[in-house]
């Protein structure tokens, strides 16, 4: 189990303008600020459970997996993994965890990933038939065979993030955080990776945090989702629900062989795309099958789709409100000091 | 312990792998050990040349001050250099958060997390060069002496592990510190003279600031039987202190990272 309750996580940042007189005045005289990179965010997620973290880049999701995984110390508030307090970094809380970051990496460069392999066996204290039965799995779930002796620096970017992968989870932890684990993968990799993850998680119970900028990811992998932007939590809930509240209706895009009257595609719903003979309408949920029926009746298609608004949308739209939302208190905050 | 002894021993394995992954560079290190075994000794050949003894050194005494200086550089190079260069990069490109991560101590990863094992031969160098000292006196050390000079060599690496360590944590908040290894190595070369040679101030700062002396004169001392007592026990004292110094503000260093952005 996962608990923050009012986390916080503060930097002080060296400042300086651009330019070579400002720098030689940093020099002497240095200017800092304090930036809340997590500002009051609190969520618990149950064993077992895959969660979405989202927000925009600087939102604060690798700060708060960082403190959530014992990297770095909270400035204020509560955290506790597993029953530890992270920061602590007691050896059986680092035995239950682990945190794979997708442009960071923990593979011997120069020797083949079994060395890191058994590196991790030391560290961990991992007897020698488990990590053999654990490895065994491993290769087999990610296709691992034909890259555990070649050298590191002669694995693509994908197959890289396999073999990362493998040695995150030797030590079979049961709380994963995955910060960004398919950044730069093409799609094939995307989905081998998405359904290893999925295929852990049910085997080993283990309890999932994920954060991607791939929306398919998150869609494909976590019902619940818990989104931040600067710093602060904007939302926590089931991801179906939360699309349904922001956005109720539907997509339906489908390719026309022949054409279609203007006024007719009008009536059938809003078009949002329009790629020469393919369109995309956004219709109300309780109205596609009526519109299914009018589309389908008349006219000749070649292919339709009916699937919810992407999450970018939604995404894009909550960004925006918690964006104007912290405008408003920012801007009555410099007017209230005004009038003061 | 079980645990921190396989790691040091997989430690071992990787670095001696990872040195031999690219063949040419493997001999040519092989071949450099054996050039420089013989550039350490050409200073103490030209100074000696002609003089029956120099600050009270007689030339084999002064070869066992090389002899020590030879293993201690040994070490330096082939655990604490490669060591300290490969945790400045992983604090840069942030991959020592995976250090952080594994259930042991980071300063037992971070010591010995790169070996070259080409510098076994400067160890065994210095080994041989001593046994020679000792056939050009003509007289074995007595077991005492042998066991002092020992403890001696031991209190020296934990010197010069201790300033390290002071180097590695200050890698934390001031990250381009490659070039403090050139400073170091530069610094530790003054080690090669028993400390006798130099006078006043710099004998001062060369036994207790940077204390060269400790890693080199004092054990060869010791081996000849000169030294004393208590200057043996304050050397002790003074490693363990610095010891425990080192491991204090590592650990506050440890506490102050903030890792590299993701």
């Amino acid at each position: 189990m996962i608990r923050a309750r009012n986390l916080e996580k503060h930097f002080k940042v060296h400042k300086r303008p651009p330019g070579f007189v400002s720098a030689m005045r940093s020099l002497v005289r240095r200017k800092y600020e304090v930036v809340k990179a997590v500002d009051g965010v609190s969520f618990t997620i149950e064993r077992g459970e895959r969660v979405g973290f989202l927000g925009p880049n600087g939102a604060g999701k690798t700060t708060t997996l960082k403190v959530l995984s014992g990297l770095l110390h909270p400035t204020r508030g509560e955290v506790e993994v597993e029953g530890f307090v992270p920061f602590r970094r007691q050896t059986r809380f680092l035995e239950a965890i682990t945190l794979v970051m997708g442009q960071k990496s923990q593979l011997i460069w120069d020797l083949p990933p079994s060395e890191t392999y058994a590196m991790n066996r030391a560290v961990f204290d991992v007897p020698h038939a488990q990590f053999r039965q654990t490895l065994a799995e491993l290769t087999e779930l990610l296709d691992l065979a034909p890259l555990l002796d070649k050298p590191t620096r002669q694995l693509s970017l994908g197959e890289r993030m396999k073999c990362e992968l493998a040695a995150a989870l030797l030590h079979r932890p049961t709380t994963l955080f995955l910060d960004e684990p398919t950044i730069g993968l093409d799609v094939a990799m995307q989905v081998a990776i998405r359904d290893f993850v999925r295929s852990y998680n049910q085997k080993h119970e283990a309890t999932v945090l994920l954060t991607s900028h791939y929306m398919d990811d998150v869609v494909a992998l976590c019902p619940r989702i818990i989104v931040i932007d600067a710093g602060t939590l904007i939302h926590d809930g089931d991801l179906r629900q939360l699309i349904k509240t922001m956005d109720p209706d539907k997509r339906v895009s489908f390719t026309l062989t022949d054409g279609i009257p203007e006024d007719a595609i009008a009536k059938l719903g809003t078009v949002l795309v329009r790629d020469g003979q393919r369109l995309t309408i956004k219709v109300p949920e309780r109205e596609i099958p009526g519109v299914v029926g009018q589309l389908l009746g008349p006219y000749k298609v070649a292919d339709l789709a009916i699937e919810d608004p992407p999450l970018e949308e939604i995404l894009r739209v909550m960004f925006g409100k918690s964006r104007e939302a912290r405008d408003l208190v920012d801007n009555g905050a410099a007017a209230r000091e005004a009038a003061g | 312990m079980t645990r921190y002894f396989k790691l040091l021993l997989v430690q071992l394995r990787v670095s001696a792998a990872a040195g031999m992954a690219y063949r040419a560079d493997f001999l040519l290190e092989g071949v450099m050990a054996l050039a420089w075994m013989g550039l350490t000794l050409l200073p103490i050949k030209v100074l000696f040349d002609g003089r029956g003894s120099v600050a009270g050194w007689d030339e084999p005494s002064a070869y066992l001050v090389i002899a020590f200086f030879m293993a201690v550089r040994a070490v330096m190079e082939g655990v604490v250099s490669p060591s300290f260069v490969d945790l400045v990069e992983r604090i840069r490109s942030g991959a020592f958060d995976y250090v952080l991560l594994k259930p042991v101590d980071a300063q037992a990863i971070v010591s010995a997390s790169r070996f070259e094992p080409w510098k076994t031969f400067d160890l065994l160098g210095g080994i041989a060069l001593a046994i020679y000292a000792f056939t050009l006196r003509g007289a074995p050390p007595a077991v005492a002496d042998l066991a002092l000079a020992l403890l001696m060599f031991v209190a020296g690496l934990f010197a010069m592990y201790s300033l390290w360590i002071l180097c590695a944590a200050a890698s934390f908040w001031v990250v381009r510190l490659d070039n403090l290894t050139y400073l170091l190595g530069a610094i530790f070369d003054t080690a090669r003279w028993p400390v006798q040679v130099f006078r006043g101030i710099w004998r001062f700062v060369f036994t207790f600031v940077i204390p060269v002396a400790v890693m080199t004169t004092y054990p060869a001392m010791a081996l000849l039987g000169r030294l004393g007592m208590r200057t043996a026990l304050v050397t002790i004292g003074g490693a363990i202190l610095l010891l425990v110094f080192s491991r204090l503000v590592w650990r506050a260093a440890i506490r102050s990272y903030t890792s590299a952005s993701s």
